[in-house]
């Protein structure tokens, strides 16, 4: 029971992103500011994933994969930034951006309970979920809704990135099973 | 004076077909090392798999905002550093190999010496 609590509260934060990308009514409209805060937010959510699995994980392919997605998500933060600085656009705070910073930390609280095998499994399919997630996210919802054509560009250039890191992931999930 | 000759002839006669055989031959030329380009592209190498002829150069291209490497598969002959975005990196092939990104490892590429 115990165990189907945890991999419940895992999967909550993509779940949160699931719901706003899995059907176009329940779509939230999002201007191009808000838009930015979603971007920036969802890369900075997988960072704090990533920084805790560096500290906790023992499995070098986990702590590989942690390093990558630390790396590139900081990556696609500085292109975000340098994006919205030169338009003039500030990053504006939204339901979607909330509820993923507030299912963040439920998820990281979860993360934090487990150690060894336990916690690198929790972490990968967390991750596996995750980007699955926000590619449809960014799909469905960022890239349709982008009225800006360097926006809208920024993000079409960042889903390869995170369709990379999805099957990275599966490769990682495959590995420690 | 005259057998000097013939035998000059003989000789000339003896080895023409062996150096028009060596002169025509391809297979027997050298090829001019070339230089090839592989671009790394929406993390994917470009062409993912490329033929070659041994000596020539490979450079790879960075052209993602994300940093990359190109790394011999199997046993980890030779690596290059990490190539930030615009970066690039070349080596002289010998013989074929696989590759990868150490960094982002489901990214591949073959190069085919023939």
């Amino acid at each position: 029971m115990r165990t189907v609590k945890i991999h419940y509260a895992l999967i909550v934060s993509a779940c949160s992103l699931c719901a706003f990308s899995s059907s176009a009514q329940k779509a939230p409209t999002l201007t191009d500011p808000e838009i930015a805060s979603v971007a920036v937010t969802a890369n900075q959510v997988d960072i704090s994933y990533a920084e805790i699995a560096q500290k906790k994980s023992k499995d070098v392919s986990v702590i590989e994969f942690a390093q990558t997605m630390a790396k590139d998500h900081k990556g696609v933060i500085d292109q975000a930034v340098a994006l919205v600085t030169k338009l003039g656009v500030t990053p504006k705070d939204n339901d979607v951006s909330k509820q993923l910073n507030a299912d963040a930390e439920k998820t990281k609280e979860n993360l934090n309970a487990k150690t060894g095998k336990d916690f690198d499994k929790a972490y990968i399919d967390n991750e596996v979920a995750y980007h699955k997630a926000v590619i449809s996210t960014v799909e469905d919802v960022l890239i349709p809704q982008s009225q800006n054509a360097e926006l809208k560009g920024l993000l079409q250039q960042v889903l390869p990135v995170l369709k990379t890191h999805l099957d990275h992931a599966i490769m990682v999930q495959g590995k420690i099973k | 004076m005259n057998s000097d000759l013939n035998c000059i002839w003989r000789v000339i006669y003896i080895m023409l077909p062996g150096i028009i055989l060596i002169s025509c031959n391809p297979q027997k030329q050298k090829a001019i090392p070339v230089k090839h380009i592989i671009e790394i592209k929406e993390m994917r190498f470009q062409p993912a798999e490329l033929s070659v002829h041994a000596g020539d150069t490979v450079e790879w291209i960075n052209r993602d905002f994300v940093d990359h490497d190109v790394t011999e598969e199997n046993k980890k002959e030779w690596s290059s550093t990490p190539l930030a975005a615009g970066k690039s990196w070349h080596r002289v092939i010998t013989k074929s190999a696989g590759y990868y990104c150490s960094i982002h490892q489901v990214m591949k590429g073959k190069l085919l010496v023939e």
